[in-house]
Order: structure tokens, then C-alpha cells, then sequence
């Protein structure tokens, strides 16, 4: 068993709804290490968004195979698929998604309720998982009492509270100002290099990207390395730090 | 896990107040409606039964039986009640002590009766001093007759409220002076003992002359006996020990009645035994049918808010779609989900139901006040109308419920 968290292979996704038949990924096939900061890259109708989809486990591949922390995923039926997202996946959204009759402090625990956590533990542990965002103070507002940054900061508790294997951003600074789409770019950075933490943002912005080790770049499905230059002037040469993602080959 | 279910349901009941109060209407009315017409009926059905036992549940009337019966013998003066019946029953009532109390015979006549210049049409009734045992004649003012009056058939007599008014004028005062006077009623003059409480009804002794048989027969009557078997009685009452002997009195009765009317085997009964405990089945029956139609439509309208909390659950579902994908993004299972919105339509038809119990004991417990029935509430209909509502809501939720839980999460995610 390799240390990959995230092993695609060969996967494809058909939307078929009649006469226009969508392939949305054609033959991919990524790995993502453990402890990595992957950024998905590509236009409207790339993929990225699909490939996010079935590396979260909220939809499944039409064809090829993907292991997510060592578990076939193609096995598991709708309730296992449920449990896998709780325990292994932690999920960002751009639009924050808290539930807005909740408090801060009840959202952050809402994973745990259904891992049928106690309710005083849960209370700790959402507590902890505030605190840890820089969110002590806010523990009993509820998200039309928050700013964006600090809604997304008790987005990202919530999504860390089960200990999952990979935190899984989708556009996460796409709602915020430049300044707050820093900090909390930061604060990814921070909990990988704290708690080793994997990474995977899906990001139309380019200075998102290039924050991170590296871009898992898509075009018409397929993986696409020209694409990142051509949509987003990021050239592969100037990225020093910044591994990309080969195309995969047969 | 439940208790989580329990207070997002909650939650997202005050989320909405006034919907959720809308939603609940029906299961209100329903409710309350069911509560409050079973503790009413259920009072009444009290009600009815004390009544009888005023006029004696422990008490079994013979009546003359029905030549035109079928398999009634071709005979005349066939059914007719007699003094010889009365004699064997008497007999038959002091050689069973533990079942029978005492017993007396109803002679009824057709007579006018007059005071100074008023005549009325009545029905003098002849009966014993036990009369009052068997039958509910409450005084409102003098005496009854006593056994000696009884047995020296002495010209006394005990009036009805209506006929007392109809000889003297209305009004209590009118009836209290009636006592001490005289009527005469064929020709004979009769003193007037006490009179009777108006009951109103049917079946009351308001329009009734009672006075001992002795006197109906031998002062009043003049010829009332029947060939062979003396004097002709109307009916004759047996007063029993307790309720529970009514089947083996009736069984008694039967048999001596057989043998002193000399009833040939295999023929009919040529008498009927009346039990009151017959009249009161019948009169529950009617009040049964009545409490129980009005439930049917207290039953319908639960089914309606049913089908309103079905409704508003789909709206749900439809406003909440993103919800239930973020839900399901963070682990919820599709059981988690369904446990939810049905524990929600639960909680609505449970807190509908709770507020409709509330009206109905309010609106009970007032009219119990009102009529002085004391505590008339029935438990039994309160859960009764509980359980109904939870299972309404179980029932009309699952739909929804089973709809939510069944989106795919991504495209609950995606819902706009």
C-alpha cells in the first residue's frame, strides 16, 4: 500500500442525458500523496469540478478505479459511501454552505453528529476546532452574524473536526476578498505544515495556485499542462517550487 | 442520535412559526375535536346510565305478551297479566330472597278525574307501597302510601306533577296545596297523599294517578278481572338484589310464569321480561353511534392535516435541498436524513395534537363546570387522539421524507 491518499486511475465520467452525450473526464488518472497541497486547475467544462465531485465521493465514476486512503471506493454502497465522507473527507465550499439556523460552534459539530459522537464531546472538540481557525470568540453567532472570512474559517473547522485524510476546497477563496482569501490560504498552509494535512483545491485562481506544491491542470476532460499557461499565465518554468502533474500516458 | 433529531426538528419548527402553526390546523382541530367529543360523550354515556339506575337498573318488568307474535297459541285473552301470574311470582319472590327484593303489580285504568268543577283525563295506576323501590317517583311534597293503606285498600292515592297542575293550577305553590284534598274519580272520593316530581318524558309517572291495587281493583275498577283468572294487571315489577342476578332472575321468572300459565312445552313465552339493562343497551348503542360518527369526521380531519403536514414537508424538502446535500457532503446517511424529516413531521403533528388537547380540555373542563359533571376528561381519548396524530405524522412525513433521503448528494449541493 503506497502513501497515496488519493489514487485515480483511468477514470472517465459520462454525463449521458440523451442526445448530448458529456464526457467530462476522459481517462484520468491522478495520485495525490499524503501530506500534499494539490491544486485542480482548468476552464469551465475541464473536468475540474467532476473530478473534485468523485475524489469527495458525492459522485462515482462511470468507469476506472479510485482509492481513496486505501479503500476501493467502487465497493461501497450509498451508507458506506456516507461514512467515508465523514470520517476521511472534509469539505470546503465557496459558498461556505453552514447551515444558517445553527450556531457556529453546532455546525462545527455537525460531522461528529453523525458519527455519533457524544454531545459533550462533540462540544469539546467543535470548541477545540474554533479555537485552533482563530474563532474562540464566536462560538454561539450564527453564520448571518459572521463575516465571510470567519464563515469560512468555521467552514474549515467543521471540515477538520472528524481528522479527515484530506480537505477537499472547492474555490474556498473565490467568495472572499484578496486580503481574507490570503489568510485563510495561510491557514491551509499552517494546518499542513502543522498537522500534515492533505490539500486539494479546486481554484480558478492562479495565485491560488501557485501557493501550492502542486497543479493537477485539466482541459476537455483529459489532463493538459499547456492549458495552465494558456488560461492562466502561470508557466510551469517560473514555478520553481511547483511540481505539476504529468500527463498521464496510455 | 434522536435527541439531535429531536432539536433540529425543533429548530427548524421556529424557524417558521407561523407556517409551522398553518401546517398544524388540521391535526388542532382534529384533535381537539376527538378529545373533547369522546370525554363529552363518555360523560353523557354516564349520564344515561345514573338515570337508570334512578330508575332502577336492578329491576325486571313483566308485560302482558304479544298475540301476534309469531307462534303465539290462538286463545283469547292470550298474553294478559293476571293476579294469578302476580301470586306465583310472589311466591317465587319470598322463596328467593337473595335475588329478589320485593314486588309489585301495575293495575292501569282509564279514568277522568275531577275536582269540584275540573275534570281531567289520567291513568290510575294500582301498585304496592314498594312501588318507590322499583320505580323513580321522588316526592315533592306529603307521602307515599304505606302497606296497611296498601292492604286495607283505602281511598288514598299519590298524584303526578302534570295531572296534580292539571286539577289545581300551575305552578309549585298549586301543587303543594293539591295535598289533603280530595278528587273523585268514579264517583269515588280519593284523598290525595303527596305528589310526585315532575321527571318529564315518556315514561314518567308526571301524568299518572298511583294508588294502592287493592283500591284500583275493588273502588275504582268495578269489573276489571279476567275470566278464570281474577284481576287483570298491566304489567308486574320485580325489584332485585344487585345487577348481577338480572339473567337468573329472568330465568326464574321464566319458569315460574311457564308453570302457572301452563305454557305447553315448545310454545313461546306468552310474556315478555323487560330488563332496563336492554333499554340502556340500546340508549348506549345510540350515544355510542353518535360519539363514534362525530369521531369518524374528528378522525377525517387528522387525516386532512395529515395530508396539509405531507404537503408543507414537500415544500420542505424542495427549500432544503442544499441542506440536505451539505448534510449528506458531511456524513449524514440516507437513513440520517429520512430519521429527520420524519421525526420533523412527527413533531409537528404531535405539537399540533398537543395544542388541539389543550383547547378540548379547556372547552371540557368548562362545559363540566357548567352542567356541575365533575372531572369528565377521558384519558383514553387523549392518547387515543396522541397516537393517532404521531402516526399521522410518521405516515404523511415518510413521503417527503423518503424523498430527501434519496437525493443524490451532489445534486443536492447544486440545487439553486
Amino acid at each position: 500500500m503506497s502513501t497515496d491518499v488519493v489514487a485515480i486511475h483511468n477514470v472517465s465520467k459520462i454525463f449521458d442525458g440523451g442526445d448530448n452525450r458529456v464526457v467530462a473526464l476522459d481517462n484520468v488518472s491522478v495520485t495525490i500523496a499524503k501530506g500534499e497541497m494539490v491544486a485542480i486547475m482548468g476552464p469551465s467544462g475541464s473536468g475540474k469540478s467532476t473530478l473534485m465531485t468523485i475524489i469527495g465521493l458525492l459522485d462515482v465514476p462511470t468507469s476506472g478505479t479510485y482509492l481513496l486512503d486505501g479503500i476501493e471506493t467502487s465497493v461501497l454502497d450509498r451508507t458506506a459511501q456516507a461514512g467515508v465522507r465523514n470520517q476521511k473527507l472534509g469539505f470546503i465550499f465557496q459558498n461556505f454552505n453552514l447551515l444558517p439556523r445553527l450556531s457556529a460552534l453546532q455546525n462545527v459539530a455537525l460531522p461528529m453528529v453523525y458519527a455519533r459522537v457524544s454531545v459533550s464531546e462533540r462540544e469539546a472538540r467543535a470548541k477545540a476546532a474554533l479555537e485552533a481557525v482563530g474563532l474562540g470568540n464566536r462560538l454561539n453567532n450564527r453564520p448571518n452574524e459572521l463575516s465571510g472570512g470567519q464563515k469560512q474559517r468555521v467552514a474549515i473547522a467543521r471540515a477538520l473536526v472528524n481528522n479527515p485524510a484530506i480537505l477537499l476546497a472547492d474555490e474556498p477563496t473565490g467568495a472572499l476578498d484578496s486580503r481574507t482569501g490570503h489568510e485563510i490560504m495561510a491557514l491551509f498552509r499552517q494546518l499542513n505544515r502543522e498537522q500534515g494535512i492533505t490539500v486539494v483545491v479546486v481554484t480558478h485562481d492562479a495565485e491560488v495556485g501557485k501557493q501550492m506544491d502542486r497543479i493537477v491542470s485539466l482541459r476537455d476532460g483529459q489532463l493538459n499542462m499547456e492549458a495552465l499557461h494558456e488560461y492562466y499565465g502561470i508557466n510551469t518554468d517560473d514555478l520553481g517550487r511547483v511540481v505539476t502533474e504529468v500527463p498521464h500516458v496510455g | 442520535m434522536w435527541g439531535e433529531q429531536l432539536r433540529m426538528a425543533w429548530q427548524s419548527l421556529r424557524a417558521n412559526t407561523f407556517r409551522s402553526l398553518l401546517t398544524m390546523l388540521g391535526i388542532i382541530i382534529g384533535s381537539s375535536t376527538l378529545v373533547s367529543v369522546l370525554s363529552l360523550g363518555n360523560a353523557l354515556q354516564g349520564q344515561v346510565f345514573e338515570r337508570f339506575i334512578d330508575l332502577g337498573t336492578r329491576r325486571v318488568a313483566i308485560l302482558p305478551g304479544d298475540p301476534d307474535a309469531n307462534g303465539a297459541r290462538v286463545s283469547s285473552g292470550y298474553g294478559l297479566l293476571s293476579i294469578k301470574d302476580f301470586n306465583a311470582l310472589a311466591k317465587m319472590v319470598t322463596t328467593h330472597p337473595e335475588i329478589f327484593r320485593t314486588i309489585v303489580p301495575e293495575v292501569a285504568l282509564k279514568v277522568r278525574a275531577r275536582s269540584g268543577t275540573v275534570e281531567v283525563d289520567s291513568l290510575v295506576v294500582g301498585t304496592g307501597a314498594d312501588y318507590q323501590k322499583v320505580q323513580s317517583v321522588p316526592l315533592e311534597s306529603g307521602r307515599f302510601f304505606t302497606i296497611e293503606e296498601e292492604q286495607s285498600a283505602e281511598r288514598v292515592a299519590v298524584l303526578g306533577s302534570l295531572v296534580t297542575e292539571d286539577l289545581f293550577g300551575k305552578g309549585a305553590e298549586n301543587r303543594a296545596k293539591a295535598v289533603g284534598q280530595t278528587i273523585i274519580i268514579n264517583g269515588q272520593s280519593i284523598k290525595i297523599l303527596g305528589v310526585i316530581k315532575g321527571a318529564g318524558g315518556p315514561f314518567s309517572s308526571d301524568q299518572r294517578i298511583l294508588v294502592p291495587a287493592g283500591t284500583a281493583r275493588l273502588r275504582i275498577a268495578g269489573n276489571q278481572d279476567l275470566p278464570g283468572r281474577g284481576l287483570k294487571m298491566s304489567s308486574i315489577l320485580l325489584g332485585l338484589r344487585t345487577e348481577g342476578v338480572v339473567t337468573k332472575a329472568e330465568s326464574l321468572i321464566t319458569t315460574t310464569l311457564r308453570d302457572a300459565r301452563n305454557v305447553p312445552v315448545g310454545a313461546i313465552d306468552d310474556f315478555k321480561i323487560n330488563s332496563p339493562t336492554q333499554a340502556l343497551g340500546i340508549l348506549n348503542g345510540i350515544n355510542s353511534a353518535i360519539t363514534g360518527f362525530i369521531a369518524v369526521v374528528a378522525g377525517i380531519s387528522l387525516v386532512v392535516g395529515g395530508i396539509g403536514i405531507m404537503n408543507i414537508m414537500l415544500v420542505a424538502v424542495t427549500e432544503r435541498t442544499r441542506e440536505i446535500g451539505v448534510r449528506k457532503a458531511l456524513g449524514a446517511t440516507d437513513r440520517d436524513v429520512l430519521g429527520q424529516f420524519v421525526i420533523e413531521a412527527a413533531t409537528i403533528s404531535l405539537i399540533g395534537s398537543l395544542i388541539g388537547i389543550g383547547f378540548a380540555v379547556a372547552l371540557v373542563l368548562a362545559i363540566a363546570s357548567a352542567a356541575g359533571l365533575g372531572m369528565i376528561l377521558s384519558i383514553p381519548a387523549v392518547i387515543i387522539s396522541l397516537v393517532f396524530a404521531l402516526g399521522i405524522g410518521i405516515g404523511f412525513g415518510y413521503y417527503p421524507a423518503k424523498r430527501a433521503a434519496l437525493l443524490l448528494p451532489i445534486e443536492a449541493l447544486r440545487y439553486e
